[in-house]
């Protein structure tokens, strides 16, 4: 695709966010397009589907105020790129990666095509790398690793922005700290959620190791089909070029599955599940599949999107398709939400895939998967006490039922809530798991192995 | 004559390319300036319908599509297992000496090293008559797999000359000659087969064994048998994956095939780390030495994971027809339902239920009929089986979706993941009460003679808790427990206890991941008897808090995890133990 | 006097109760004063402690803060003197370019650009646009390209040609402008490499 450049006139229709062109004789499929307005001003697009002369064109910068007369599409000959190097760091870009800080264009080492290409299966390293949050729900029952994708499921309202920020800040202490960097993409939220994110990294020093992409809410819808792309590219540059561990954050991911219904219903696609279209799966996993480990190179690509659950249905397609992408979810609860508990984490709904590679001896103790387990049970017990307490009465409950109860208020008060500025260690986190399960009496601690109850039981 | 057209729309993995006419339904294509692999789904005139197994991303109208005159094949020879293939049949490995650490195109490799040389021992001479299928040779591909060099299917037969003597040769290597009716073929190590054609067999037998996978639930409650069908649905988060990794790991079979179709990348690298190191529990030799990779991750072209499907079962079906037993486990189906979904939306078919093809049961079907348990062609005798096991990935976890739908129809083992039992930490979280195996009555009579007669009867006895249980349940969450009389409270214990003791299953401590047999049925009856005895106690006047209180149960309910396949001495001190604390509560009793 | 002898030693015994009361509850008060205030102590300290510690932390917020921030904005200065020094560069070569010889090399790049354009526009059937400097070169050229005209309508450019075509569909702007806007991040690149920036 070397030779482009040209710039064509005939434009056949313009419907919702896309811009069809006829009389196309050089254009190829996923080329760059810039579209000139009748007053001169420069959008982008690219292409969706060429041939027979025609030119499916999709703007991201939105059509409107496009006119069929005046309006030029021009094909770059190139697909999407976005310029790289070093200096990227401690920048601010928009959501297409055009800088939006005043500063001039990074003087780029390499322009990188910013759909990626897919990670060789075969060349991943398989990710093991306890990063400890100093979170206490995280690192104790949901254990992120170097190199996963594990998102935070939302509710409107709800405080995931505190969370993966206080994620960003406190993974950042651990290791050797040049090595950190954190790229974080919004995608249709408001500015306030942004510069909050923005000033939290800030303020914890770590705004030089940082990139920021914002596409807010009153930016283009369809930019941001490209604002995670631009974000991930940058971040494996980052990552598989220079070395560094990259923590990325993409919020919201229910804003970028709304653009791509929009683009798909002014294609007249036959829709999927609730007018998303049938391709939701295979195009979300473009983006999350974009995290990892790779053979022979240093650095890793962390990722943790935040997604709203629209009306806290988990089984709604975004959620629910992208929990079949990622690897675990940390599911915020509404019930805790409310009791003011932070982080409000249903662990019950929640859950790491990689965290059995990333704890145990060696890494954070011996016990930690067995322990872990046991609290997983027991507060999954403590739930089902709580609701016959519900109805029958705490009359009607057994000794032991009332001890489960016990626990689940000790897990609650004692275990998952945190401030926000309380950065626990690992030692901490499963000193206070031993403490929930001690509330039990030993024999009813069947996931772990009799030495660790030995070695860890807190006796009264 | 191969067709020479051009390209005269693209849009994502579809294109359509004129000046087609001498193209074929399912002939394999050479796309585009940078040589894509394609392959002809649709013809209309002149113009062809291409799907495109790499990304198109740049691809022009103008540039030209070239025929290759051969369907989507895969080439069977010594050198595949082990292997991490794509969609359609490329190395994995090799691609990344082409490309690096991120997956290239328009690359082209062969799917095994055509130079390893692999020691033939012929089993004919000259002279000898063959016939398709027969076995002219073996060569030992890994230390567990003797390969048994055939006569392919659509071969002739005839006249064997030429055979080369016990040497080492490589895959290029003639090796035999035949002659029948003046014309001679050459036969190598290797021949190609079709992706899309099942291989032919002579005979096809019910299933009568079962696989036994190490995996309680689904070995004593819901089997599977050697050349049966199963399926497993859930939601995401119910462990459909670990528990697919587990049945891969642990079957008693020869060759598992695994194929990653639109699935996540870590979970093949997982696989690649994990079996080399893991030992077969039957040969104490490396899993990898059995098994093959087909990976064709969620972010990989779309076109390839529908492909892939295909070259995992035909690969399955080769070392079938060496009299080998296959396991193939395919995540997800669901995945390969959504690409046909794509390409017949981009084809513009009249779609049925959310968008799906019409003709997406009759693929399913198509593709669960390449199980079976089956006599190979040709001689000497070989008797061999695929196994399908295909996840499905229900949207919402709603199994009245589509695909959960068609293959429940084309199945006979269902093991259906529950949410809410993964939620609560109740690994597998395969639901006991939706579940179910049409196989059991067929394979009980492998374990009365293998085991012990009274396997199904204990099996039907427990799951009989686990149902009354259930429905008891109801009454507990309306009444609380205490509106129940002591025998039905007991049911409720014993049912807590198969779940904590025989149901769950820990796939990452070291003893409990794979559970033999015998220790599965020792298992089964210590908890039938001790349901037995309590029914009993009950009825002799023991108290239920005695019962309860009783010391074996913590040990029953751990001994999954502490008591190791070789250690059975420890069940029986088990059994004992509880025989004498039943003695001392209905003692007590007595005395008073 | 006895009576009020007695009325005051009532009155005295009164007094004396009060002023015991008063004192005990005064010594009470001031018991529990002390009391108040031993257990206040170590809360105190505690709450200076973490006055002093929320203050420490604050200020190593505020340091971290400090020094990032103020690394950030020496490097976005050094970059914004970067860019200067490039535009400045990037000035003068066009200057150059604009001013050059229209010899016998600039002769075969307007050929050049002419058959680029309309190779990709795959037609001659064009009009060409280009500025004053060059019409006569332009012009000369075109007889080579059959149907090409050249617009009489001159157009603000370095040099180099727009070609159009003729039915207004298609256009392709090959002016040395739209060349180098082109290659302008590479050009910056080679720039910056020049000043010993970037990789």
């Amino acid at each position: 695709m070397t030779e482009g450049g040209v710039q064509y006139s005939k434009i056949a229709e313009i419907k919702g966010p896309l811009v069809i062109v006829d009389d196309v004789e050089n254009a190829a499929f996923d080329e760059l397009v810039e579209i000139e307005t009748r007053e001169g001003e420069r959008r982008l697009g690219k292409v969706l589907e060429v041939g027979n002369g025609k030119a499916i064109v999709q703007v991201f910068e939105g059509t409107t105020g496009l006119s069929i007369s005046g309006t030029n599409a021009k094909f770059v000959g190139k697909v999407m790129e976005m310029p790289v190097s070093k200096e990227v760091l401690g920048r601010v870009f928009d959501g297409l990666g055009r800088p939006k800080d005043g500063l001039p264009d990074p003087i780029a080492d390499k322009f990188i095509d910013i759909n990626g290409e897919p990670m060789n299966p075969e060349q991943r390293e398989y990710p093991k790398d306890f990063i400890q949050t100093g979170v206490s729900v995280i690192d104790g029952m949901i254990t992120l690793v170097r190199g996963q994708k594990l998102p935070i499921f939302s509710g409107s309202g709800m405080s995931h922005n505190l969370l993966a920020a206080q994620i960003a800040r406190q993974a950042s202490v651990v290791g050797t700290q040049d090595d950190f960097a954190v790229v974080f993409a919004a995608i249709g939220v408001q500015y306030s959620e942004a510069e909050y994110f923005r000033r939290s990294l800030e303020e914890s020093g770590a705004l030089k190791r940082s990139v920021l992409f914002l596409n807010l809410a009153d930016d283009p819808a369809i930019e941001r089909i490209i604002t995670p792309r631009v974000a991930l590219t940058v971040a494996e540059y980052l990552a598989f070029d220079l070395g560094m561990h990259v923590l990325v954050i993409l919020t919201d991911m229910t804003n970028y599955a709304e653009a791509l219904r929009e683009i798909s219903a002014a294609r007249e696609e036959v829709p999927g599940r609730k007018g998303y279209p049938g391709y939701l799966y295979t195009d979300l996993s473009t983006i999350y599949e974009r995290a990892g480990k790779l053979n022979g190179k240093k650095g890793s690509v962390t990722q943790v999107p935040i997604l709203s659950m629209p009306s806290d249905d988990i089984t709604h397609p975004i959620p629910d398709l992208t929990g079949y992408i990622t690897e675990g979810q940390i599911v915020l609860g509404r019930d805790l939400f409310r009791q003011g508990v932070y982080p409000p984490v249903n662990i019950l709904m929640s859950l790491s895939r990689l965290m059995k590679d990333g704890i145990g001896e060696g890494s954070t103790r011996a016990d930690h998967g067995e322990i872990s387990n046991q609290n997983y049970d027991a507060y999954s017990r403590a739930q089902e006490v709580r609701a016959l307490a519900g109805i029958v009465g705490k009359a009607g409950l057994t000794e032991i039922d009332l001890k489960y109860m016990d626990v689940g208020d000790v897990f609650e008060k004692e275990f998952l809530s945190q401030a926000t500025d309380e950065n626990r260690t690992i030692d901490e986190t499963l000193s206070i798991l031993w403490k929930v399960v001690s509330k039990l009496p030993k024999n009813e601690l069947t996931k772990v192995k009799d030495k660790f109850v030995e070695q860890y039981y807190q006796e009264k | 004559m191969a067709a020479q057209g051009r390209i005269v729309w693209v849009s994502g993995p579809a294109v359509k390319a004129d000046g087609m006419s001498a193209a074929k339904m399912y002939e394999t294509v050479v796309v585009g300036n940078s040589k894509l692999v394609g392959e002809v789904i649709r013809l209309t005139g002149d113009v062809a319908f291409i799907q495109v197994y790499e990304s198109t991303s740049g691809l022009k109208p103008g540039e030209p599509v070239v025929g290759t005159g051969n369907p989507l094949s895969v080439l069977l020879g010594p050198g595949i297992i082990g292997q991490l293939y794509d969609g359609i049949q490329r190395p994995l490995r090799e691609l990344s000496k082409a490309s690096g650490s991120f997956i290239g195109r328009g690359i082209t490799t062969t799917p095994v090293d055509m130079t390893k040389k692999y020691h033939f021992v012929p089993t004919v001479k000259n002279g000898d008559v063959v016939h398709p299928g027969n076995v002219i040779g073996t060569v030992q591909e890994t230390d567990l797999i003797e390969h048994s060099i055939m006569v392919p299917p659509d071969h002739p037969g005839g006249v064997v000359s030429n055979i080369v003597s016990e040497g080492d040769y490589d895959l290029e290597t003639e090796i035999a000659k035949t002659e029948k009716d003046g014309k001679s073929i050459t036969l190598k190590m290797y021949h190609k087969w079709p992706v899309r054609k099942p291989r032919p067999y002579k005979d096809r037998y019910d299933p009568t064994v079962p696989l036994l996978t190490g995996q309680r639930v689904i070995d004593t409650f819901f089997p599977i048998a050697k050349g049966g069908t199963g399926s497993i649905p859930g939601a995401f988060g119910t462990g459909k994956t670990v528990t697919l990794h587990q049945i891969a790991k642990w079957a008693d079979s020869q060759v598992v095939v695994y194929i990653g179709c639109g699935e996540r990348g870590n979970e093949m690298t997982e696989v690649l780390v994990e079996f080399p190191h893991l030992k077969d529990p039957r040969s104490g030799k490396p899993l990898m030495d059995r098994t093959v990779l087909v990976a064709n991750t969620s972010n990989m072209p779309v076109a390839a994971r529908e492909a892939s499907i295909y070259t995992g079962v035909t690969i399955a079906e080769y070392y079938r027809d060496m009299g080998k037993d296959v396991v193939l486990v395919a995540d997800s189906t669901s995945r390969w339902a959504e690409a046909l979904r794509e390409m017949s939306g981009r084809l513009e078919e009249m779609p049925a239920e959310e968008g799906y093809p019409s003709y997406l049961a009759s693929r399913l079907a198509e593709f669960y009929e390449r199980a079976g348990r089956v006599r190979a062609m040709g001689s000497p005798d070989r008797d061999g089986s695929v196994t399908l096991v295909g996840a499905v990935s229900p949207s919402g976890g709603d199994f009245t979706e589509p695909v959960t739908t068609h293959t429940m129809r084309f199945i006979k083992t269902f093991w259906a993941l529950d949410a809410k039992l993964a939620y609560s930490r109740h690994y597998p979280s395969i639901n006991w009460m939706n579940s179910y195996s049409g196989y059991l009555a067929d394979i009980s009579k492998w374990w009365g003679e293998n085991i012990n007669g009274d396997w199904l009867s204990l099996r039907s006895e427990a799951y009989g808790v686990l149902q009354r249980e259930d429905t008891l349940k109801e009454i507990v969450r309306l009444l609380g427990p205490e509106a129940l009389p002591d025998e039905e409270k007991l049911i409720l214990e014993v049912a807590r206890m198969i779940k904590i003791g025989l149901l769950q299953q820990n796939s990452f401590d070291d003893v409990d991941t794979y559970c033999s047999p015998e220790k599965q049925y020792k298992l089964l009856k210590l908890l039938v008897d001790f349901y037995r005895k309590g029914q009993q106690a009950l009825k002799e006047g023991a108290e239920l808090s005695d019962i309860r209180a009783m010391g074996v149960i913590g040990s029953m309910l751990k001994a999954r995890m502490e008591v190791k396949d070789d250690e059975m001495a420890k069940l029986e001190q088990l059994d004992k133990d509880m025989q004498e604390q039943f003695k001392a509560i209905t003692g007590v009793k007595v005395s008073n | 006097m006895e009576s009020s002898s007695a009325l005051e030693t009532t009155i005295d015994k009164i007094l004396d109760q009060t002023q015991k009361n008063i004192l005990s509850s005064i010594n009470l008060a001031l018991t529990d004063a002390q009391k108040t205030l031993d257990n206040a102590i170590p809360r105190l300290e505690q709450e200076y402690d973490k006055i002093i510690s929320d203050g420490k932390k604050e200020a190593d917020k505020i340091q971290k803060q400090i020094v990032g921030s103020s690394d950030l904005e020496a490097r976005n200065k050094h970059l914004l003197a970067l860019e200067k020094a490039v535009e400045n560069v990037f000035t003068k070569a066009l200057e150059q370019i604009a001013n050059a010889q229209r010899n016998g090399d600039y002769a075969n790049l307007i050929k050049s650009l002419l058959e680029k354009s309309t190779n990709i526009l795959g037609t001659t059937q064009v009009i060409v646009y280009t500025n004053s400097k060059d019409k006569d070169l332009v012009k000369s050229t075109l007889s080579q390209f059959s149907g090409a005209e050249l617009s009489a309508e001159t157009i603000d450019c370095l040099g180099g040609v727009i070609v159009k075509s003729k039915d207004g569909a298609m256009t392709f702007d090959n002016t040395i402008d739209a060349r180098i806007e082109r290659l302008k991040p590479l050009i910056r690149k080679e720039i910056a490499s020049k000043f010993g920036v970037g990789n």
